[in-house]
C-alpha cells in the first residue's frame, strides 16, 4: 500500500484540507474542547487513517467534516474544511446538503442502529440515489440491486424488500457501504466500520471498502479507527489524534518503523507482535485519556508521558515537520530534530523497535 | 405471515375466557358487597315514608321497612337465594332459571335483564347512551391528536428553547388540572356573566334539538351540538393533554437522536425529510399502540365530566347505576366494556404490527 513514501505532497492533489478546525461542545455550562485545532489533508485516491483511543475526538472530527455535528450542543468553533478548494464550513446549509451523500459519504460504527428500522433496505439505499440525481424508480431499484450485488449480499433483488432487523450485522454493514457507494463519492469517511463487528467479518469489510473503491471510481477513503492493525493493512497514511489534537502524521510504513511521538510510540508497543518471540507481556499506555474537560495545559499527553519534561505541562507544542511527509507534536522531537529521540534510558517500549 | 394469522386468532379465542374470569369475579363482587338492591329498597321505602310522615318516620329506622314478600321477590328478580355461581351461570345464560319456568335466558341469548333503576331492558339503556359517549370519546380522542401530536412535535424540534418553555407551562397546567375541574372552571367564567355568558351550563344538545333536526334545520343543528360540546371537549382533551404531548416529544426527541437520522442527513436528505419521514414514523409506534386502549375509554366516556356537564352518556349511566345499586346495568356495562377492551388490546397488536416490521407475532 504505502508505495508513495517518495512522492513530494505537492506532486498529489489534495482532497480534503482540514485547517484549524475547532469543535466544542457545551457540556453543562462547561466547553470541552473535542476538536481542537486540527490540521490534516487527504489526496486524491489516497486511504487516510485518523487512529486514537476513544474520546481523541476522531469521529467529532469526521463529522464536523460533515457538519453533522449536533447544535446544540455542539459547534464549530473555527478553521476550514476546503474540499477540492471549496471551504464547506462557508456553504449554506442546502449546498452542503448536496455534497452529503453525493460527493462525501459516511459509514458508521454501529450498523445495526444506523438504519432505520421501519423501512426496507431497498427504500433506504434508493432514497439518496432519488435525492441526489433525477433517476426513475425504477432506475433507482436497479443501481441498489447492482449495488447490494457488489458488497456481495447474495439475491439480491429480493433483499431489497428486507427490513434490517433481517440482516446480520455484516450485511447491514455491507448495505451501508452500498448505501455510501452507490453515488460514487469523492470521500468515503468510515467511522470505525468494522468495531462492532466479528473478527472474521471485520477483514471482509475493509477488503470490500478497498475493493469498491476502486471499481467504483478512485474515492479517497478516511478511515478512522482506533485498531493499528487495520491501519497497517489497509491505509497509505495516517494521523495519530489525542486530547482533540493531531499529534503525528506520516506515511503508513514511516510511521510503524519511525515513530517519533511519545503517544504513537506507547500505541505501538501497545501492539501484539508475533514476530517478537521474546516479548513477554504487552506494553500499556500509563493511565487513561481524561475526561474531555480535564485536558490539561501545555500538551494534551504529558501526564501519561513517560518522557515529559517540565516545558511539556507549561507549553503546548506545534505541529512540526520531521522530515517530508512526518510532522509530530511533541517538544522532545522538536528539540531534536536531528536525529530523532531515541527511547530514553529507562524508557521500556524499545523492544518493539 | 402465517403465523400472524394463527397468532390474532389465538388471541381472539382467548377473548371468551377472559371475559368469563372478570365477569365472574365483579359479579361475586356485587353480591358479597353491602348495601345491595334489597338495602336500597329499604332506604328509598324509608325515605318515602319520611317525607309522608314527618319525624315520625325517624322511630323505624333499624325496623324493616319492607314488607317479607317484597324482600322475597326482590331476591327472586336478583337470584340472591342463589349461590353466586349459580346467579352468575344464569345471569349468563348457561343456567336454567327455575323462577322463570327453567328458560336459559342471560347475555349469551342477548337478555341483559331490567334495569332496576330505569325500569327498562338494560340493553336499550345502554344502547341508547351509547352514541352520545362514543361521540364525545372520538371527537375528544381526535381533539387530543390534533392537540397534542404537532405541539409535541414542535416542543421537541424547538428542545430548550423559549417555545418549549412556555409549551411546557401549558403542560404542567395540563397535567396538574383535571379535564372535569377545567370543565367547571370554564362553565364558571364563561357560562355565566362571570366573565362572558358564551356556552350552555351543561346538556347534550338543547332540548329543541329532535324538533329542529326533523324541521331539516341541519346548520343550526350543529351549531348548537358544537356550542353544548365545545366546554367538555376542552376537558377531554385536557385530560390526555399533558401525556400524550410529553410522549410525542420524548419519543421524537429520542429518535431525533438516533443513529439512523444521522445516517440519514449524512445521505444529503433535507431536514424536512429526515424529520417526518425517518423520526416521526418512529416516534408514533408507542402513540399509535395506545389506540387500542383508547378505544375502551371511548366507549367507558369519562363520567366525571359527563357529571359536571351533565351529559346523559355511558360515564354517568354508570355512576348512577353504581351508586343506586342498579346490578344489571353495571353488569351490562361491565359486558360491553370488557369486550371492547379486549378487542382494543388485539387492535394495538395488529396496528403495532402494521406499522413497526420489527414486530412479528407467533
Amino acid at each position: 500500500m504505502a508505495t508513495t513514501a517518495t512522492t513530494a505532497d505537492g506532486a498529489r492533489k489534495k482532497l480534503l484540507e482540514v485547517k484549524g478546525l475547532r469543535t466544542y461542545f457545551d457540556v453543562e455550562g462547561q466547553t470541552a474542547k473535542a476538536v481542537d485545532g486540527v490540521d490534516f489533508f487527504i489526496h486524491e485516491n489516497e486511504v487516510f487513517g485518523l487512529v486514537g483511543e476513544s474520546g481523541s475526538g476522531k469521529s467529532v472530527t469526521a463529522l464536523s467534516v460533515m457538519r453533522l455535528i449536533p447544535d446544540p450542543p455542539g459547534w464549530i468553533d473555527g478553521g476550514e474544511v476546503l474540499f477540492r478548494g471549496k471551504n464547506l464550513l462557508d456553504l449554506t446549509y442546502d449546498e452542503m446538503r448536496k455534497i452529503r451523500g453525493n460527493d462525501i459519504s459516511m459509514i458508521f460504527q454501529e450498523p445495526m442502529t444506523a438504519l432505520n428500522p421501519v423501512y426496507s433496505i431497498g427504500f433506504q439505499l434508493t432514497e439518496a440515489l432519488q435525492h441526489h440525481q433525477v433517476m426513475s424508480r425504477q432506475d433507482a431499484r436497479e443501481r441498489a440491486v447492482e449495488m447490494l450485488d457488489l458488497v456481495g449480499i447474495p439475491d439480491a433483488s429480493r433483499r431489497l424488500g428486507n427490513y434490517p432487523h433481517e440482516f446480520s450485522g455484516g450485511m447491514r454493514q455491507r448495505a451501508m457501504i452500498a448505501m455510501a457507494l452507490s453515488l460514487t463519492p469523492h470521500l468515503l469517511i468510515a467511522d470505525e466500520p468494522t468495531t462492532a463487528l466479528d473478527v472474521t467479518i471485520q477483514a471482509q469489510i475493509l477488503e470490500l471498502m478497498l475493493d469498491l473503491r476502486q471499481q467504483t471510481g478512485d474515492s479517497s477513503i478516511m478511515l478512522i479507527t482506533h485498531d493499528l492493525a487495520v491501519v497497517a493493512e489497509t491505509c497509505e497514511r495516517v494521523a495519530v489524534m489525542y486530547g482533540g489534537k493531531i499529534q503525528e502524521v506520516a506515511e503508513v510504513k514511516r510511521l510503524f518503523t519511525n515513530p517519533e511521538h511519545p503517544y504513537t510510540r506507547g500505541l505501538l508497543a501497545s501492539l501484539p507482535r508475533p514476530d517478537r518471540v521474546k516479548q513477554k507481556r504487552l506494553q500499556t499506555i500509563p493511565g487513561i485519556v481524561p475526561s474531555i474537560l480535564d485536558f490539561p495545559k501545555g500538551c494534551k499527553f504529558w501526564t501519561r508521558c513517560p518522557v515529559k519534561e517540565d516545558v511539556c505541562e507549561q507549553v503546548e507544542p506545534e505541529l512540526v515537520k520531521v522530515e517530508e511527509g512526518h510532522w509530530c507534536r511533541c517538544h522532545l522531537v522538536s528539540a531534536a530534530e536531528t536525529p530523532p529521540v531515541e527511547a530514553p534510558a529507562g524508557e521500556p517500549e524499545g523492544g518493539t523497535e | 405471515m402465517h403465523g400472524m394469522i394463527s397468532y390474532f386468532i389465538r388471541r381472539l379465542l382467548l377473548i371468551p375466557i377472559t371475559f368469563v374470569c372478570i365477569t365472574f369475579m365483579v359479579y361475586g363482587i356485587m353480591r358479597l358487597s353491602p348495601g345491595g338492591p334489597i338495602e336500597q329498597a329499604r332506604t328509598q321505602m324509608l325515605m318515602a315514608q319520611m317525607q309522608e310522615g314527618g319525624g315520625g318516620a325517624f322511630s323505624q329506622i333499624g325496623e324493616l321497612a319492607l314488607p317479607q314478600d317484597a324482600i322475597d321477590q326482590l331476591k327472586i328478580y336478583y337470584k340472591l337465594h342463589r349461590s353466586i355461581p349459580v346467579g352468575y351461570m344464569i345471569w349468563l345464560g348457561v343456567w336454567p332459571d327455575d323462577d322463570r319456568g327453567g328458560i336459559f335466558s342471560g347475555i349469551i341469548q342477548g337478555d341483559f335483564g331490567i334495569s332496576y333503576r330505569y325500569s327498562d331492558s338494560v340493553l336499550s339503556t345502554i344502547v341508547s347512551k351509547f352514541p352520545i359517549s362514543v361521540t364525545f370519546g372520538l371527537i375528544g380522542y381526535l381533539a387530543t391528536w390534533i392537540v397534542c401530536i404537532p405541539l409535541g412535535v414542535q416542543k421537541a424540534l424547538l428542545h430548550r428553547t423559549w417555545f418549549d418553555m412556555t409549551t411546557s407551562l401549558a403542560v404542567f397546567l395540563g397535567y396538574s388540572i383535571p379535564g372535569f375541574v377545567a370543565c367547571l372552571a370554564l362553565m364558571l367564567m364563561f357560562g355565566t356573566s362571570l366573565v362572558w355568558d358564551l356556552f350552555p351550563l351543561g346538556g347534550f344538545r338543547s332540548e329543541n334539538w329532535n324538533d329542529m333536526w326533523a324541521a331539516g334545520n341541519i346548520w343550526w343543528c350543529i351549531k348548537d351540538q358544537a356550542w353544548h360540546m365545545f366546554i367538555p371537549l376542552v376537558g377531554y382533551v385536557m385530560s390526555g393533554f399533558a401525556t400524550m404531548t410529553i410522549l410525542m416529544k420524548n419519543s421524537l426527541l429520542d429518535n431525533l437522536g438516533a443513529d439512523y437520522v444521522r445516517t440519514a442527513f449524512a445521505k444529503g436528505l433535507s431536514e424536512r425529510r429526515v424529520i417526518f419521514l425517518h423520526a416521526l414514523r418512529n416516534s408514533m409506534i408507542p402513540i399509535c399502540v395506545g389506540i387500542g386502549g383508547a378505544i375502551g375509554l371511548l366507549f367507558a366516556g369519562s363520567f366525571l365530566i359527563e357529571k359536571t356537564c351533565n351529559i346523559p352518556g355511558m360515564g354517568l349511566l354508570g355512576f348512577n347505576s353504581l351508586i343506586e345499586r342498579d346490578y344489571p346495568v353495571l353488569m351490562g356495562i361491565l359486558v360491553f366494556g370488557v369486550l371492547i377492551r379486549l378487542t382494543g388490546n388485539i387492535l394495538s397488536d395488529l396496528i403495532l404490527a402494521f406499522i413497526d416490521p420489527r414486530v412479528r407475532f407467533k
